[in-house]
């Protein structure tokens, strides 16, 4: 029998349900499978037929396997939501994993282990010991990927149970797929846990590499991905693992290959001998560049890890560089990685052949890849010096062909060419100016304004260029105002005749009166004040020789290709980010805009790092003016100079301008006079210096509320905070706005925070390390505690529907609940309205049955967007509070609970 | 390891979904779905394979028209998922007989039986169609393949370029004949994917042959069989330093760059005479692949003549020289221009006489489009184009126009040389004696003539 499937689909009519109750009934085998594929096939399209549980478990006792197989099915889908139900299933489980068929016995533990509910849990450790000891290999290897199911139901029973001996056992299973599934096992449980379970010794590896040669291709996987944590003793040992290991290039799997590969360049780091490591380069190149000839989405993982591996060891495929020219056919992802490490493996040697690629590719019709290509003859040029010529020529080249963003691209390289070759090529300025008006793209424009600004003395008509921008000023995007500031300022110390006078003044009054960007506003303040107070300096200042930027195309910093190298052939070599930025099993991570993610891969042109824009920074901190030299705080930089010093009258004199600086200031003064701040360092400890604080929430941002009592006889000032890595990644949002404490003084502050900047990997703790200087004593190291309510978002609110299906959809292993003895609700409304306050929202209110216990739902959200659904019981006015808290990252709940207990203390 | 797997229509329907782990919220398919379809917030934008929303890291390949899907939350090998991704489409495929949106819904138990036996928690188990025979009960449904859209080779080959077309033939491994009987006999298909790229003088600037010996297996009692290739194969690459197997080879050598094989290929008389043995598992599987970029003979040459014939007028020449023995026969031979973006028409002159010929201006993305039915060994065929302009041109009609891409199907040939020399049964009976069938197949990967 087998009609057409399809025909469970239809039925739709009413009463259908009692239909499918009857058939399931039925006596006649045919009809009964008939039924449970009708239920199977409306549950794949997510109607609801869990009331027919009890009718289908009673299918289950057949000796008919296709049947079984069925029933097991929609157990698995409704265990779930019908835990005592699903009791009635375990005695036949029990049975059939005692079933004289193999298949049998396999598919009973394996059904089993899916079932995630936790009183079928204890009655699977007997099925499931007997399994791994079981005579057939696909019962055992069945049995091995079970074990890592319990543990991540009970982690404590596979311990007690001893089923972590029983899977290292397995290693030296006769049968090469048990081993490989008891490896895939141990692998995962060992990185959901902090002791050491899974640990390659001498007799291991020998065991892993002979099953090795055996085991089908996923096993191969499982088998080189554990062997490539294998530390060798020594050269000698690291050479034997790569001679068993490299046949395993030979492999038609992409996944085996990359692996392969992976050992096989760790194992490379510890051969001394020269020749052995260049053996070894040349076996490397033809499996890489034969990836590039699978399914363009592997070509993807490939390319992703070639960017790494050329990175560290650019010879393996220094002449291999024409596999990476584009196809016309190649996906956009895939040309976009290709021209990537094209720029990384360009040499002298090829690159006449090389800018002949990249000035085809220039023409084509994506936009994005154009660009790119654009972008990388710049990079080129910049990378080679004696290629520098050919480059601008192909770039000139293109701007003939006038393609707006063609054109756009290419002035936004070649400002990048003049930083690194300066004096050489500024020839072609003419050239560029050509192109003036049809400019719009942000980058593009102002680039074109920072060469005219550089450029100004041997640009005849510069002013005219630039007042063309100056009527469209107020409407221009940030960059480019910024840009044109910096310009003017550049042209008026180049040329200080009336013109640019004109423009210089037009400008200011623009940047500083007309605008809400403190950016723009800040920066023209400090030209302003250097212009008025020293225009020498000024000079020496803005016109300040500017360091040559240098090629970064193999930009990544040398500690994280390390960690990346080390994740060859895993996500994170895709991403190029570390595994724990993106790995979210354990703790959360902040959201990720994956299309930065994507755009990360491609932008790492010199065009970043070189930007124009932090023009003030980039000039050497060597004058009286208090720039900060951290390039992105530009922000305070007006506010870190007290409005008390004299050159603010210097200001004033020239503009009257004290009025604009008071809404900088108060910052400063603006913090609360919060009454008793938790002492953070005695004065005792502090050489007389003593901070308390805490971090507070306000409008929906963190801040950490500082006050800085100065019990010593001298005046401190120079201060400095800096957070350790801790677990919500919490990290100063600015510096501090403490400028000076006079002794027996004291001043409080506001420090805005931000999040996910520092992330420490490991489990979620509430620790807040915090270094803080000044410039008169020893740098002070205290510890605070983040107060996890600190976190909860004004959005957490849920809708009651949301609540419960949010409630159901979160597996029961993510409940965890604790009662809180410290604290009481002596008023409903009371306590609710306090939780309200810090974004813990009321959900529903039930009392339970015969009891005078209350029970109250609440949900709440962290950042990123993890939410909290609480349940708390309790008695009214009496001590002890039941909290239970269902959420994606139970990891976190300890913190929650503290967090609730000290709002209800 | 994957926490879900899930199968997508193009139009984003649901058609099979497996939940492994629990750890990923249900409303994925959704999600990957809305992000595909919108990467960048553009429709049209082509996402990357691999990417990460909200801590869910989605990995898909594009099979038959559908989206396989798989997720994860943990960092694991994403090659090996995508090859699991493909292997499922393969082996659902070999059980199916052909992979579509229909036939998977059809046989969904089926499919869900085969996917409970591939992962288990998440990892990748047996994916041999040949070893899933024994968990495997369920019996397919086979789709009428006659009311799919043609199959035959041509049509198959031209839709995706890129993609290695399976062998044409669209039985299941499973199902038997109407007859009852089953057929015995095994297909060994060569099938070459060609690129090249030709500069604007005509000269070869990057020539490259993927290769695969692919083979499908119907024979009952999985004998052992020996295919034979020639003996002049070299393996290695002269350019970028030896090889283990012996230096750069001679003239007339069949030199390939690179070669990976199936794992059930034993290589012991490899070196010595070229031949692979291996007891071939049903189901459709490469038994070798290989890379050349040793110099070979184009099938086609192209001479593009791009002139300015007046302000407003250009003129667009394009002949075709068939460059391979008279008895072979290519198909669907489409060359594709595109032109001056100020192009607003265009008319067409063929040469007299031609058959099968024809031709199209693309006015969205203005493309010139050649399409030859058939083209002869040893022939020569000619178009003319005569272009109007709205505007008159600024720079050299040369860097507006081009470059030529091309796309053909070339049947029982191919460009490296490489046979297939035998095709034996190791054990001989006079009373077993399967069909066999070696067939090649040239197509064009990246066939592109700069302007």
């Amino acid at each position: 029998m087998s009609g057409h499937d399809a025909k469970y689909f239809t039925t739709t009519k009413k009463g259908e349900i009692h239909e499918l109750k009857e058939e399931l009934n039925s006596q006649y085998k045919d009809k009964k499978k008939d039924a449970v594929k009708k239920v199977i096939a409306a549950m794949t399209v997510g109607k609801d037929v869990s009331m027919l549980f009890t009718d289908v478990v009673n299918c289950m006792q057949t000796d008919n396997l296709e049947l079984k197989k069925l029933v097991y099915l929609y157990l698995i889908n409704y265990a779930k939501s019908h835990p005592d139900l699903a009791i009635l299933a375990v005695n036949t489980f029990v049975k059939d994993s005692q079933d004289p068929n193999p298949l049998i016995r396999a598919l009973a533990v394996r059904t089993m282990g899916c079932i995630r509910v936790d009183k079928i849990t204890e009655y699977l450790c007997d099925p499931l010991q007997r399994c791994l000891k079981d005579d057939d290999p696909y019962v055992r290897k069945t049995a091995a990927v079970c074990v890592a199911k319990l543990h991540d139901i009970n982690a404590e029973l596979v311990e007690d149970r001893g089923f972590l001996e029983a899977l290292k056992d397995m290693i030296s299973d006769s049968n090469p797929m048990v081993v490989a599934n008891a490896v895939a096992s141990l692998a995962e449980i060992q990185e959901g846990s902090s002791k050491l379970v899974f640990e390659i010794t001498n007799h291991t590896l020998f065991k892993l590499l002979a099953a090795l040669n055996e085991c089908t291709e996923w096993g191969q996987v499982f088998i080189l991905d554990a062997l490539s944590k294998y530390k060798s003793k020594d050269g000698r040992d690291a050479e034997n693992i790569v001679d068993r290991v490299t046949p395993r290039l030979q492999h038609a799997n992409c996944a085996v290959v990359l692996s392969a590969v992976k050992v096989i360049l760790q194992q490379m780091e510890l051969i001394t001998s020269t020749d052995v490591v260049r053996n070894l380069s040349k076996k490397l190149a033809p499996p890489l560049v034969t990836l590039l000839s699978a399914e363009p989405e592997i070509q993807y993982v490939a390319l992703r890890n070639i960017n790494l591996i050329v990175q560290r060891r650019p010879g393996i495929l220094a002449h291999e560089i024409k596999v990476f020219f584009c196809k016309y056919n190649d996906p956009i992802y895939v040309k976009m990685e290709k021209l990537e490490i094209m720029i990384k493996l360009a040499s002298d040697r090829n690159i006449d052949q090389v800018l002949l690629e990249f000035k085809e590719y220039a023409t084509e019709v994506d936009v994005d890849f154009v660009r790119k290509a654009v972008r990388a003859i710049g990079r080129c040029a910049i990378k080679l010096e004696r290629a520098a010529e050919r480059c601008i020529n192909v770039l000139l080249d293109l701007i003939k062909i006038k393609v707006n963003y063609v054109v756009q691209e290419a002035i936004v390289v070649i400002k990048d060419i003049f930083r690194r070759y300066p004096n050489m090529y500024e020839s072609i300025i003419a050239t560029l100016c050509e192109s003036l008006d049809t400019l719009d793209e942000p980058e593009a424009k102002a680039s074109m304004i920072w060469i005219i600004g550089e450029y100004a003395e041997r640009i005849d008509n510069a002013d005219e260029l630039l007042e063309s921008f100056l009527e469209t000023f107020p409407e221009e995007p940030a960059q480019v105002q910024l840009q044109l500031l910096t310009a003017a300022v550049k042209l008026f110390l180049k040329k200080p005749t009336e013109g640019p006078q004109q423009m210089i003044q037009v400008v200011l009054n623009n940047a500083t009166q007309e605008t809400d960007n403190p950016d723009l506003r800040d920066r023209a303040y400090v030209y302003w004040r250097l212009l008025s107070t020293d225009p020498e300096a000024a000079k020496d200042v803005v016109l300040a020789e500017k360091p040559t930027i240098c090629d970064d195309s193999n930009m990544l910093d040398s500690s994280l290709l390390d960690e990346l190298l080390a994740n060859i052939a895993t996500l994170a070599s895709v991403y190029h980010k570390p595994p724990d930025a993106f790995v979210s099993r354990a703790r959360p991570t902040p959201q990720q805009d994956e299309d930065e993610e994507y755009n990360e891969g491609q932008d790492m042109g010199p065009s970043e790092s070189s930007a124009p824009v932090p023009e003030v920074a980039a000039t050497p901190a060597t004058t009286q003016v208090p720039v900060a030299p951290a390039a992105p705080v530009p922000r305070t930089a007006a506010a870190q100079v007290p409005p008390t010093q004299p050159v603010a009258d210097l200001l004033g004199d020239l503009m009257g301008l004290e009025t604009a600086l008071v809404p900088v200031g108060p910052a400063t003064s603006a913090a609360p006079a919060q009454p008793s701040l938790p002492v953070l360092l005695p004065a005792t400890s502090g050489q007389g210096l003593q901070i308390s604080g805490q971090l507070i929430r306000r409008d929906g941002h963190v801040f950490y509320s500082l006050k800085f009592d100065n019990l010593s006889q001298t005046v401190l000032d120079g201060f400095m905070i800096q957070f350790n890595k801790n677990t919500f990644g919490l990290a100063a949002a600015g510096p501090l706005q403490v400028a000076v404490v006079q002794p027996a003084g004291s001043v409080s502050t506001l420090l805005p925070m931000v999040l996910f900047q520092n992330v420490s990997p490991g489990p979620p703790n509430s620790v807040l390390q915090v270094a803080v200087k000044n410039n008169q004593q020893p740098v002070w190291y205290f510890v605070d505690k983040i107060p996890l309510q600190v976190l909860f978002m004004e959005d957490g609110h849920m809708e009651r529907g949301v609540f419960l299906e949010t409630w159901k959809s979160l597996p029961d292993s993510h409940e965890v609940a604790k009662d809180l003895p410290n604290a009481t609700i002596t008023n409903v409304d009371v306590s609710l309205e306090k939780l309200a306050t810090t974004n813990l929202f009321f959900i529903a209110r039930r009392q339970l049955k015969d009891t005078n216990q209350e029970v109250l739902y609440l949900s709440g959200k962290v950042p990123p967007n993890i939410p909290f659904l609480v349940e708390l019981t309790f008695v009214v006015g009496h001590p002890s509070v039941k909290c239970a808290v269902k959420t994606p990252t139970p990891e976190m709940a300890p913190l929650f609970f503290e967090a609730i207990e000290s709002l209800l203390n | 390891m994957i926490s879900q797997f899930f199968v997508l229509s193009l139009r984003g329907d649901n058609i099979v979904f497996r939940d492994y782990r629990g750890d990923v919220p249900k409303g994925s398919a959704e999600i990957f779905f809305r992000k595909v379809k919108f990467w960048k917030g553009e429709e049209g934008e082509e996402a990357p394979p691999i990417f990460n929303v909200d801590g869910v890291n989605y990995m898909h390949v594009k099979q038959a028209g559908l989206l396989f899907v798989a997720t994860t939350r943990v960092n694991l090998s994403p090659a090996l998922v995508l090859e699991l991704l493909q292997r499922i489409a393969r082996v659902t495929k070999d059980y199916l007989g052909v992979l579509n949106e229909d036939s998977l819904r059809k046989n969904f138990v089926l499919v869900y039986e085969l996917l409970d036996e591939m992962i288990d928690f998440g990892y990748p188990q047996t994916t041999s169609t040949e070893a899933l025979k024994s968990f495997v009960f369920n019996e397919p449904v086979v789709v009428d393949a006659a009311r799919m859209p043609s199959l035959g080779p041509a049509a198959l080959f031209i839709q995706g370029s890129h993609r290695l077309p399976g062998t044409a033939v669209t039985k299941s491994v499973v199902a038997n004949e109407p007859g009852g009987k089953k057929r015995e006999e095994v297909f060994v298909d060569i099938i070459e994917k060609i690129s090249v790229t030709f500069n604007s003088s005509g000269y070869i600037l990057t020539s490259e042959i993927d290769g695969t010996i692919q083979m499908k297996s119907y024979l009952s009692g999985n004998p052992e069989i020996k295919v034979g290739l020639n003996d002049d194969i070299s393996i290695g690459h002269a350019g970028s330093g030896s090889y283990e197997y012996g230096a750069g080879g001679g003239v007339g050598m069949v030199l390939l760059d690179d070669c990976n094989f199936h794992e059930s290929v034993r290589l012991d008389d490899f070196e010595l005479d070229r031949t692979l043995t291996l007891i071939p598992p049903d189901g459709e599987f490469p038994i070798m692949n290989y890379r050349m970029t040793q110099e070979f003979k184009p099938p086609f040459k192209v001479y593009p003549v791009i002139e300015e014939a007046g302000p407003f007028k250009a003129e667009v020449v394009l002949k075709v020289r068939a460059d391979f023995p008279t008895t072979i026969t290519a198909n669907m031979v489409i060359l594709r221009v595109p032109l001056p973006k100020t192009t607003t028409r265009v008319s067409f002159d063929l040469e007299t006489g031609a058959v099968g010929q024809t031709t199209d201006f693309k006015e969205a993305n203005k493309v010139l489009e050649w399409c030859c039915r058939k083209i002869v060994g040893g022939s020569e065929h000619t178009l003319r184009a005569k272009l109007t302009l709205s505007q008159e041109r600024t720079v050299n009609i040369k860097k507006e126009a081009g470059p030529i891409s091309m796309t053909f199907t070339i049947p029982m040939y191919n460009a490296s040389r490489l046979q297939v020399k035998f095709l034996q049964l190791v054990k001989k009976s006079k009373s077993y004696n399967p069909h066999r069938w070696v067939r090649y197949v040239t197509l064009s990967n990246s066939y592109v003539i700069r302007t």
